[in-house]
């Protein structure tokens, strides 16, 4: 029979196409034997990769850099051979924050931010704002745009780690002023009444990386086609996600009780990017952008060998699952990230791949 | 030595701090259910933390360098002992060396966690293979793979095909899934 593999998981709407994957049969008919486990926190698929009872899990890339380079107590070697979501996450605030800076629709990322740089300078403590993990896409995309706004941390705003379900409580009693997070919990901060969306994270960076899937090395190198099964499977399944008309389907997946138990309705408005644009793609400047901000808030020690890191970014592994799917995936490993304002092509194997923009609030150009 | 015990489960704690005691801990800090873990590790300052790995405020733990200006480090109990670490792991709990004491005076107390833990988790454990929910919904995805593989359904196509079935024939969709597969899902 095929070979078993665990995948883990969080209550996410990006794990979208792991979850459509299994509950269509897609990991099967790939030969692969596919278990889920939804896990509770990020420290329990950190732990679980770590120590052998998870073979693979959907990952923050913050997070899977700090699992391979030992960051958070013990490690151990993981890949990243694709991505698996672009965008999602959302920068909620406390209704009477959302009324103080009254945005006007269309206002930039940096317009905002002045905003609520002003409204700082009025306050007699510093913003506190939370993420759900100090190894996250969604404390270095938050710190970014602070940053990029003219707001120094701690100073201005303190950053503190709280679980996503518990944002709703900890807005509703002013213990935080805001939190960036990923789908669904803005929506659901919004449908409780206490929060309002302030800015989508693309506004900080476009079409910027969110999950990606993590694999233990040791585990892929011994068993490489049921890695290409899995990831075959899990391209299908992101194609299938992204899909216009299959919203409807895949969030009453996603709804279960066995999943994110939430209405579907909820979910189905918040989906990120799963395929288009080459979103499963991993770019190795995503990586180095991720470990550049790592090094930049004292998340990556000194001494890291960031060319070894880089190397934990597997795009030729990705190319060589999708050309025999038929799937184009871009020729080059890099690309110039925040050069492209709006839409732009990028030169791939088969037919050239439309891309969105990857344009930064600032307007910086990440050069690799 | 002060050990901080994280777990909602009253009476799964009651048992590791009773055993602790025994063991000659005398100071036992509970978070009682709906405290944060944060506020309570920072406030009582312990040794060492044994922490319900079901708590999704885990991940809190992991920002301690970031925002405490003590800076504790925080090195999980038994790191370099694999083994052990997968045994907790499976047992469902977590320790974490706070203020860097020994391990051979912290390890003691996170083996009796675990113990504990262990003993909990069987229960459990033993409920689950009763109900046997996992096996069934294994056997229907396997059915549908072969649907999807060998008559060319989509997925939808395949789940309304058992579903329509079932209803005709009056039986559970896990029985038309079984006959489906001849009976060779169950055994692998």
């Amino acid at each position: 029979m095929a070979t078993a593999l665990t995948i883990g998981l969080l209550r996410l709407t990006d794990a979208a196409p792991v979850i459509v994957a299994y509950e269509h049969g897609l990991f099967a008919a790939h030969g692969v034997d596919v278990r889920l486990s939804v896990e509770p926190s990020w420290a329990n698929v950190a732990d679980k990769l770590t120590y052998g009872r998870l073979q693979a899990a959907v990952m923050l890339p913050p997070l899977a850099f700090a699992v391979s380079l030992g960051l958070r107590g013990a490690g151990t070697p993981l890949i990243v051979p694709m991505a698996l979501s672009l965008g999602g996450n959302t920068v909620t605030v406390s209704c009477a924050l959302a009324e103080a800076l009254a945005p006007e629709t269309g206002m930039d990322a940096l317009a905002i931010g002045a905003r609520l740089r002003a409204y700082r300078a009025g306050m007699d403590r510093p913003l506190r704002f939370a993420v759900v993990h100090s190894f996250s896409t969604h404390n270095l995309l938050l710190k970014y745009w602070l940053a990029a706004s003219g707001l120094a941390q701690p100073a201005d705003v303190e950053i503190s780690v709280i679980p996503p379900a518990e944002t709703v409580d900890a807005l509703a009693t002013g213990r935080i002023d805001g939190f960036c997070a990923g789908a669904p919990w803005g929506a659901v901060a919004a449908h409780a009444g206490v929060g309002r969306p302030l800015l989508p994270s693309t506004a900080i960076w476009s079409n910027h990386p969110e999950k990606c899937l993590a694999v233990s090395k040791a585990w892929a190198d011994a068993n490489p086609t049921a890695l290409a099964g899995m990831m075959t499977a899990l391209l299908e399944a992101a194609r299938f996600c992204d899909a216009q008309g299959n919203a409807e389907e895949v969030a009453g997946i996603l709804a279960q009780d066995r999943y994110l138990a939430l209405d579907p309705a909820v979910i189905r408005d918040v989906l990120p990017t799963f395929f288009a644009g080459a979103a499963n793609f991993p770019w190795k400047s995503h990586a180095g952008w991720f470990l550049q901000e790592m090094a930049r808030w004292g998340l990556l020690p000194t001494e890291a060998d960031r060319g070894a890191a880089l190397g934990i970014y597997r795009p030729d592994l990705l190319r060589a699952v999708a050309e025999p799917a038929g799937i184009s995936m871009p020729i080059g490993d890099t690309k110039q990230e925040g050069a492209h304002a709006g839409h732009w092509t990028v030169k791939a194997a088969q037919a050239p791949i439309q891309m969105g923009g990857d344009r930064f609030c600032d307007g910086a150009v990440f050069e690799f | 030595m002060k050990v901080l015990l994280a777990d909602d489960n009253q009476e799964r704690a009651d048992a590791v701090a009773r055993r602790l005691s025994d063991a000659g801990i005398v100071e036992i800090v509970r978070v009682e259910p709906g405290q944060r873990l944060i506020d309570i590790v920072e406030a009582a300052k312990p040794d060492v933390l044994i922490v319900d790995m079901s708590r999704p405020d885990r991940d809190s733990l992991e920002s301690i360098r970031e925002v405490s200006a003590q800076a504790p480090i925080v090195l999980f109990v038994d790191r370099d002992d694999p083994g052990f670490m997968q045994d907790a792991i499976d047992a469902g709990v977590s320790s974490y060396n706070l203020m860097g004491s020994s391990i051979p005076d912290v390890k003691p107390i996170a083996q009796a966690a675990v113990a504990i833990f262990r003993r909990y988790r069987k229960v459990a454990e033993d409920l689950e293979k009763a109900e046997n929910k996992l096996g069934e919904r294994d056997i229907v995805q396997k059915a549908k793979a072969r649907l999807m593989k060998e008559r060319g359904m989509t997925e939808p196509q395949a789940h309304k095909y058992l579903r329509q079935t079932a209803m005709n024939q009056g039986k559970r969709i896990v029985d038309i899934a079984w006959n489906l597969l001849g009976g060779a899902g169950k055994e692998s």
